[in-house]
């Protein structure tokens, strides 16, 4: 292994739980951070005071309505009278919680870690979209009153235009991730729906219509980490966190290619280096890359490698990244058809991951044998790449 | 910053905006409710641990300690509350004096775990016997 980390343990995940992902949970943050915890735990068969520290992932504060979310969290988490940390790196946060759990395993600081991801993206009204108002540069930025849907209609534009991709091309995405969440007894809105349906739904920003967007949730997920001796007594089936990477590119939205998410390459450059890929594309074999809009889960494959440079859509109408196909991409359904409590988001790509590896992803589970699974997340000013790869 | 100090506003270029405040909808959560709802009938309700037997006031879903769901709730007798800690505010969050001052307590029940913040009167002291004058939220309490 040679990215400039050293490890002293190998880690595994042996544990995961998440709740339903649905707008407007009646539970508080902290109730629901507490149930996919003590799942994770259940499911690990460990209890809490096995747990030697806590991680916790939530994006900014302002969704929930509370400061200091970690804290406000702490209790909820089992993070009570225990070494806590909090990671947000924005959208990029749910795989980064699971990183941060591996880094301190894989450090030989502690033994088991529950990391918890939590997002409750309701109670702010109208919609959390007025959250996203100050991340933009106040003088250069802010004046034009921009929201997220703008600049990922600006990235989607040239996307499309770099590579002559066609929306109805792209909306094969939200068609597939939509039906795929159909399987998974989490999702919010899995459905059948058609190429034309995503065509004619309402124009938001163009080209974003509302269909090619993720829905506001409230969620969370978390996952039990253990070093490798620790993993073999609770479990035979311990998945192994064989890589991970993360990057954070210039944060300066404007200065940067909106084609192509480079951040995602070098976060995944340093996940496979890790874990000994060297032909991604022909080595995973299932893929949960990060889908709030559905150009995104595109954008992203081809970052991961999985797809050269504005081939992803060619692929996927073949049917490659379908549950049944070649390299089967959010088939749980993704956030386009699970939800998108942004940090608990990300973690649930983890767990779906975990859980295919494992063998009990049940109706999700995909059609051929799996060995190597990656999940992603991306976020931030748009900038942060975070990937894990994972093995049984 | 050295600019600051020696007061030049006017000369620097700046650009001025205002950051406004969204609206929020908090769920209180189902334990959240119990508590709630039991305010409207002037009971205080607690939640009790299934496995430490712990008493949460104000109720909650579950132990922070065994991590358990907990899905008993009890009255607890609101006549043995007690203040646990004062405090008097003089001036509002402008800085303003207030014409009578303000006394907030935190009032607490025995073998219970928490506490609630409310407004006080009366001889109010650490220790001192507590009754609950209004059980809108905040409550507002009597020290005897």
């Amino acid at each position: 292994m040679k990215v400039n980390i050293y490890l002293n343990k190998r880690v595994a995940v042996i544990g995961a739980g998440l709740t339903l992902f649905r707008r407007r949970l009646l539970e508080t943050p902290q109730e629901i951070a507490w149930e996919a915890a003590r799942k994770a735990l259940d499911e690990a068969g460990l209890e809490l005071r096995d747990i030697d520290c806590v991680v916790i992932g939530s994006a900014p504060d302002a969704f929930d309505g509370v400061h200091m979310k970690g804290e406000y969290l702490s209790h909820g988490s089992g993070g009570i009278r225990k070494p806590v940390s909090r990671v947000f790196v924005g959208g990029a946060t749910g795989v980064m919680t699971a990183i941060a759990g591996w880094y301190h395993v894989a450090s030989g600081l502690c033994q088991r870690v529950l990391a918890v991801a939590e997002e409750k993206m309701s109670p702010s009204r109208p919609h959390p979209q007025a959250i996203f108002k100050y991340i933009w540069d106040p003088i250069l930025e802010k004046p034009l009153n921009p929201n997220l849907i703008w600049i990922f209609a600006m990235e989607m534009h040239r996307y499309m235009a770099t590579y002559g991709i066609k929306k109805e091309d792209i909306a094969l995405v939200s068609v597939k991730n939509k039906r795929n969440a159909l399987n998974n007894p989490y999702a919010q809105l899995g459905a059948n729906i058609t190429v034309e349906d995503v065509l004619k739904s309402e124009v938001l920003v163009w080209p974003v219509q509302l269909l090619d967007v993720s829905p506001v949730s409230d969620g969370a997920a978390a996952i039990v980490l253990a070093s490798e001796d620790v993993a073999r007594r609770y479990t035979d089936t311990p998945v192994w966190v064989e890589g991970v990477g993360w990057t954070l590119d210039n944060t300066e939205w404007p200065a940067r290619d909106l084609a192509y998410a480079r951040y995602v390459e070098f976060a995944a450059r340093m996940a496979y280096k890790m874990a000994g890929i060297e032909r991604p594309n022909k080595e995973i074999d299932v893929v949960e890359p990060y889908d709030p809009f559905d150009y995104k889960e595109l954008h992203h494959l081809e970052a991961l490698q999985l797809a050269k440079r504005g081939e992803a859509p060619k692929l996927l109408k073949e049917g490659v990244f379908d549950i049944d196909g070649d390299i089967p991409s959010s088939p749980s359904g993704g956030l386009l058809g699970v939800g998108n409590p942004i940090a608990a988001a990300g973690l649930m790509k983890v767990v779906s991951i975990y859980w295919q590896l494992k063998g009990t992803a049940g109706k999700m589970q995909v059609k051929k044998p799996v060995h190597t699974g990656l999940a992603q997340a991306w976020g931030d000013l748009m900038q942060a790449g975070t990937v894990i790869v994972m093995r049984n | 910053m050295s600019w600051e100090k020696i007061g030049k506003e006017g000369s620097l270029l700046r650009w001025y905006d205002v950051m406004e405040a969204d609206k929020y909808e908090y769920t209180v959560g189902p334990a959240g409710e119990q508590f709630f709802n039991g305010l409207k009938e002037g009971k205080i309700i607690g939640s009790k641990c299934p496995k430490c037997g712990k008493i949460y006031v104000p109720a909650r879903l579950y132990c922070e300690d065994c991590f358990v769901k907990i899905d008993s709730y009890v009255e607890i007798n609101k006549d043995e509350a007690y203040v646990d800690s004062y405090t008097i505010i003089y001036r509002d969050d402008e800085g303003n004096k207030l014409d009578i001052p303000v006394y907030i307590a935190l009032i607490r029940f025995p073998n219970t775990k928490g506490g609630i913040l409310c407004y006080a009167e009366g001889n109010v002291r650490i220790g001192g016997k507590v009754k609950i004058t209004s059980f809108q939220w905040p409550l507002r309490v009597k020290v005897e």
